[in-house]
C-alpha cells in the first residue's frame, strides 16, 4: 500500500519540473525501510544483491556434486564429464572483456542484470532438458549458455555493490557477496545427492530421467536469482528517481592495445593466477570419486569434504582480507598460499592421512590467495589500464580452466588419480616458480609490490603532495 | 635363451601332455618349465575335472615331470603325476577353480551373504565343463595358453568361460588393465566370462577358488594399501592370499595376488571397471575336498589334502548387472616366494623432481645473486661537508 502512495508522489514530482529540486531526497518523509538513502533500505537491497549470485554458484557445481550419477546415467567417460566445466569457461574467455562494455554502454546495469539472470535460468533449463532427453550435446549447450550469464552476472553484482555502497562499507559488501557465493556452492555439494536419492524413490529407478528432474529442481534457485534481479532492478530504478542519481556503471575501460604495455610483474601475476586456480576448481570437480575410492568415504561424506574448501572460504575470506589489508606484504602472503596448497596436494597424493586436514589447508590457502593476489594488479598497473588488466586476467583464467578441465578428465581416464594429483602439483609448482621470480624481480627493481601496509600508506601520501 | 642370474631371467619352455602317446579328447596337461641357475619352477595346468594350476619349486636344475598316463586318467591313483627327483621339491601349491556361482540380485546389494538362498541359481560346476583343445591356443613365444569351455547348456551356446595362463621370464607388466607387476616367480591367470547368457534379469556372478598347499595352507588374505593407482586407475588396494611357515607370518611361501577390480569390457575404459571383493579364506569342508573335483590334485597330493577356499564376488551395489555387457574379466597372479611390490613409474618421479626442484634452484640462484649484488654495490655515502 505504501508503495502506491510513493509512486504517486514520484509521478507528481516528474510532471512538475520546478518542484524536482524541492522533492529531491525525502521531501515527504518516507518510512525508513522505503527510503533509499537509509541504512535499513540498503540492507534490504544488500540481501537481494547477495542472493542474486546464489543461483548461479549453486548450479555451477551441480556436475561435481552428482559426478557418479552423471557419469553412470549419461554413460560418459571422465573426459566427457569434464567438458561440462570446459563449456562453462569457453564463453568467458571473450566475455570478460565484453562484460563491462555491455553493462555500461549497451544494456545498463538493470537490464543487463536481468538479461544475464535470464541466460543463467535458460542455461540450467537446457542443461536439465539434455539430461531428461538423454542427449549429452544438449547438456553441453546448456552449460555454454549458463556460462554466458554466470560470470557476467558477477560483474553486474559488483557494479550494483559499488553503486549502493561506495565508501567504507564496500569491502564488507564484497566480502558478504563472496560468502554468499560460497554458501551457494556448499549447499549444492551437500544437498544435491539427497535430492537425487529422493527423486530416485519417486521415479523408481536411477537413470537420465531422475538426473533431469534433479537438475530441474536445482534450476529453481536460478529462478529465485532472476526474481532477485527483477526486484533489484525495480528498487534501483526507484532509488534513481528519488535520489536523482545516475545509473551505475562498471567504470571499466577496456582497451586491448594496452596489453602490450603490461609490465613483466603483471605477466608473472597472470601465471600465478592460472597455475593456481587450475589446481583447485577441476580438482573439486573430480573430488567426490577420489575421496570415495582412495579414502573409502561414503558418497555423502565425500560430498561434504569436497565442499570444505567453500565452507572455509566463506568466513575466512573477509578475515584474511582484513589481515592482508593491515599487514601488506602481498607477495609473502601469496607465497604462503601457494606453498600451503602444494603441501595439501602432496598430502592427498602421497599419503593416506585424513583428507580433512589437506582440504582445510586448501580452503584457507585459497581464500588467502584471493585476498592477496587480485589487489596486486592495482599496484603494478595505472588506473586507466586496470579494467583491461582484470579483464585479461579473468579471460586467461577461464581459458586455463577450460583447457585443464578437459586435460584432467583424460588424465584420470588413462592414468588414474596419483598421476592427476602429480599433474596438479606441477601446476601449483608453476605458480610457485612465478611467485619466486616475482619476489626476486620486485626486490631487484626495488618495486612496491611487497611493501608493508604502513609503507604503502606513506607512499600514497607522498604521491599526492597537493592533497592538503 | 641365456640364463642371466643377475637379471633374474629364467628360461621358459612349454610342453603339452609330456610323455603321452594319445589322449582322449578334452584332457590336456600343460607343463611350463622355468629354469633358473640352481632351481626350477614347474607350472602345470590341467583341464581334467576342475581347471587346476599346480606350482612346484625344486632346488635342482634337472627336475622333470613324470606322468603315469593310464593311472592319471583313472583319477584314482595318488602319485600318477610326480616331479622327479621328489627329494628336490622345496614347496608346492595348487589353485583349483571349482565353481561359478550365479545369483539374482533383486535388492541390488551385490553381497551374496545377504541374498536369500532362493535367489541362488544352481552353480556351474567347472569339473563338468568340456574344455577346448589347448593345442590350438598354445602360444610358445608369448608363453601363454588358453582354456575355454562350457557345460553344454543353453547359457553357453553363444559364450564361454575361459582361463588364460601366462608364464614370464622376467619382470614386467601386461599392457591391458589391471597391469599387474609380475616377475619370473609368478604366473598370471586371467579368467573371463564372455557372451554367456545370464539366467536371471539381475544376475551377478561369484567365482569359487580353492588353494591346496603342500606344507602350509593358504590361510589368510592380506589387503595392502597402495598410494599408486597409475596402472589400475582408482584402485588403491592389493589383495594377497598367502601361506606362511608356521609362526613366521612375515615370510611368504606361496601367494595369489590380485587387485580388487574386474572389468566389464574386453578392452576396458575407466568406467568399465567394477570392484570385486572376496570372502574367506575358510577351510574347505570334508565333502567338498578338491581332490574329488580336480584330477591333478588327486594325482599329485592324494585323496584328502587340506584346502582353503575363497569366493570372489564381482560388482558392488549400484553397478550395472552382468547382462548389460555380458562380459566379465578378472586377473590374478599365482606364484611362489614373496609377492611382487608395485612402485612409482619413472615418469611420475621425474615430474615431481622437476616440479619441486625448479623453484628451489631459482630461489637458490636468486638468493645468491641478491647477496652478490649487495656486496658488490657500494653503500651510498654520507655527505661530507665541503670545507
Amino acid at each position: 500500500m505504501a508503495d502506491i502512495e510513493e509512486r504517486q508522489s514520484l509521478l507528481g514530482s516528474e510532471e512538475d519540473d520546478d518542484d524536482i529540486q524541492r522533492d529531491r531526497g525525502p521531501g515527504r518523509p518516507l518510512s525508513a525501510i522505503s527510503d533509499p538513502s537509509h541504512l535499513l533500505h540498503r540492507i534490504i537491497v544488500l540481501i537481494f544483491m547477495c542472493f542474486l549470485g546464489f543461483g548461479s554458484y549453486f548450479c555451477y557445481d551441480n556436475p561435481a556434486s552428482l559426478q557418479t550419477e552423471v557419469i553412470l546415467d549419461m554413460r560418459l567417460t571422465t573426459a566427457s564429464f569434464m567438458q561440462l566445466y570446459a563449456w562453462y569457461s569457453w564463453p568467458n574467455v571473450v566475455l570478460c572483456f565484453l562484460g563491462g562494455f555491455l553493462i555500461d554502454r549497451v544494456f545498463g546495469i538493470r537490464l543487463g542484470t536481468i538479461i544475464f539472470s535470464v541466460f543463467v535460468c535458460i542455461g540450467q533449463v537446457i542443461f536439465a532438458s539434455g539430461a531428461l532427453l538423454n542427449r549429452f550435446w544438449l547438456m553441453e549447450i546448456g552449460r555454454f549458455v549458463f556460462g554466458i550469464g554466470g560470470e557476467s552476472l558477477a560483474v553486474a553484482q559488483n557494479t550494483y555493490a559499488v553503486n549502493w555502497f561506495k565508501g567504507k562499507e564496500l569491502n564488507l559488501v564484497f566480502g558478504l557477496q563472496l560468502s554468499m557465493a560460497r554458501l551457494g556452492s556448499t549447499v549444492n555439494m551437500n544437498i544435491m545427492g539427497w535430492v537425487y536419492s529422493r527423486i530416485t524413490d519417486l521415479v523408481g529407478h536411477t537413470g537420465y530421467t531422475t538426473l533431469g528432474v534433479s537438475l530441474m529442481i536445482a534450476g529453481i534457485t536460478c529462478l529465485f536469482s532472476l526474481i532477485c534481479a527483477l526486484v533489484l532492478g525495480f528498487l534501483d530504478k526507484r532509488a534513481e528517481k528519488i535520489l536523482n542519481k545516475e545509473q551505475g556503471k562498471t567504470g571499466e575501460v577496456i582497451k586491448l592495445t594496452d596489453v602490450k604495455d603490461f609490465p613483466f610483474p603483471l605477466w608473472l601475476i597472470f601465471i600465478i593466477c592460472v597455475g593456481y586456480y587450475v589446481a583447485i576448481f577441476p580438482f573439486i570437480g573430480l573430488g567426490q570419486v577420489f575421496f570415495i575410492e582412495k579414502f573409502n568415504f561414503s558418497p555423502a561424506e565425500a560430498r561434504a569434504i569436497n565442499s570444505v574448501v567453500y565452507i572455509i572460504s566463506a568466513p575466512a575470506s573477509p578475515l584474511l582480507g582484513f589481515m592482508v589489508d593491515k599487514t601488506g606484504k602481498n607477495i609473502v602472503w601469496v607465497l604462503c598460499a601457494v606453498v600451503t596448497t602444494l603441501i595439501a596436494h602432496m598430502m592427498l597424493a602421497f599419503t593416506f592421512w585424513n583428507p580433512w586436514i589437506a582440504m582445510s589447508l586448501l580452503g584457507v590457502s585459497y581464500s588467502l590467495l584471493a585476498c592477496a593476489l587480485w589487489p596486486m594488479v592495482a599496484f603494478v598497473v595505472p588506473e586507466h589500464q586496470l579494467g583491461t588488466a582484470y579483464g585479461f586476467m579473468q579471460s586467461i583464467q577461464n581459458l586455463g580452466l577450460a583447457l585443464i578441465s578437459m586435460a584432467a578428465g583424460s588424465i584420470l581416464d588413462t592414468r588414474g588419480y596419483l598421476f592427476l594429483e602429480v599433474f596438479f602439483c606441477a601446476c601449483v609448482c608453476l605458480a610457485l616458480i612465478a611467485v619466486v621470480m616475482l619476489y626476486l624481480v620486485d626486490y631487484v627493481r626495488a618495486g612496491d609490490l611487497n611493501l608493508s601496509a604502513s609503507a604503502r600508506v606513506k607512499l600514497q601520501k607522498e604521491a599526492t603532495p597537493d592533497s592538503e | 635363451m641365456e640364463l642371466l642370474q643377475q637379471n633374474k631371467m629364467f628360461a621358459v619352455s612349454l610342453e603339452l601332455n609330456p610323455g603321452a602317446n594319445s589322449l582322449p579328447p578334452g584332457v590336456d596337461l600343460l607343463h611350463v618349465r622355468a629354469q633358473g641357475v640352481n632351481d626350477t619352477l614347474h607350472f602345470l595346468l590341467c583341464s581334467q575335472g576342475a581347471p587346476t594350476l599346480l606350482l612346484v619349486h625344486t632346488n635342482s636344475t634337472v627336475s622333470k615331470v613324470q606322468v603315469d598316463w593310464p593311472a592319471f586318467l583313472t583319477r584314482n591313483a595318488t602319485g600318477s603325476l610326480k616331479v622327479e627327483p621328489e627329494s628336490s621339491i622345496v614347496h608346492s601349491s595348487a589353485m583349483v577353480f571349482t565353481r561359478l556361482w550365479e545369483y539374482d540380485d533383486v535388492n541390488d546389494t551385490a553381497d551374496p551373504d545377504s541374498v536369500p538362498r532362493s535367489s541362488f541359481l544352481p552353480p556351474y560346476e567347472l569339473q563338468n565343463f568340456t574344455w577346448s583343445d589347448m593345442n590350438r591356443t598354445l602360444d610358445p613365444a608369448a608363453h601363454t595358453a588358453t582354456l575355454c569351455g562350457g557345460d553344454g547348456s543353453s547359457s553357453f551356446i553363444n559364450g564361454s568361460f575361459c582361463l588364460q595362463l601366462s608364464a614370464f621370464e622376467s619382470e614386467g607388466r601386461d599392457r591391458g588393465w589391471p597391469s599387474l607387476l609380475h616377475n619370473a616367480n609368478s604366473s598370471q591367470m586371467k579368467v573371463w566370462l564372455s557372451g554367456v547368457s545370464p539366467r536371471a534379469n539381475q544376475s551377478r556372478f561369484s567365482l569359487e577358488l580353492q588353494a591346496v598347499g603342500g606344507a602350509s595352507l593358504m590361510d589368510r588374505v592380506d589387503v595392502v594399501r597402495s598410494i599408486d593407482d597409475e596402472y589400475t586407475p582408482s584402485i588403491f588396494k592389493v589383495s594377497q592370499w598367502v601361506s606362511s611357515p608356521p609362526n613366521q607370518t612375515s615370510t611368504v611361501l606361496s601367494y595369489a595376488q590380485w587387485k580388487p577390480v574386474a572389468y566389464r569390457q574386453p578392452v576396458p575404459v575407466f568406467e568399465d571397471s567394477t570392484p570385486c571383493h572376496h570372502s574367506g579364506p575358510v577351510p574347505v569342508p570334508q565333502r567338498e575336498r578338491p581332490a574329488a573335483a580336480s584330477g591333478l590334485v588327486r594325482a599329485f597330493y592324494g585323496p584328502e589334502p587340506p584346502a582353503a577356499g575363497i569366493n570372489m564376488t564381482f560388482s558392488i551395489a549400484g553397478d550395472p548387472y552382468y547382462s548389460v555387457t555380458k562380459f566379465l574379466s578378472w586377473t590374478m597372479l599365482v606364484g611362489l616366494g614373496t609377492p611382487p611390490v608395485d612402485s612409482f613409474s619413472p615418469l611420475v618421479l621425474s615430474i615431481m623432481a622437476v616440479a619441486l626442484g625448479t623453484p628451489m634452484i631459482i630461489l637458490l640462484l636468486g638468493g645468491v645473486y641478491v647477496c652478490v649484488r649487495k656486496t658488490v654495490t657500494p653503500l651510498p655515502q654520507v655527505y661530507e661537508p665541503i670545507n
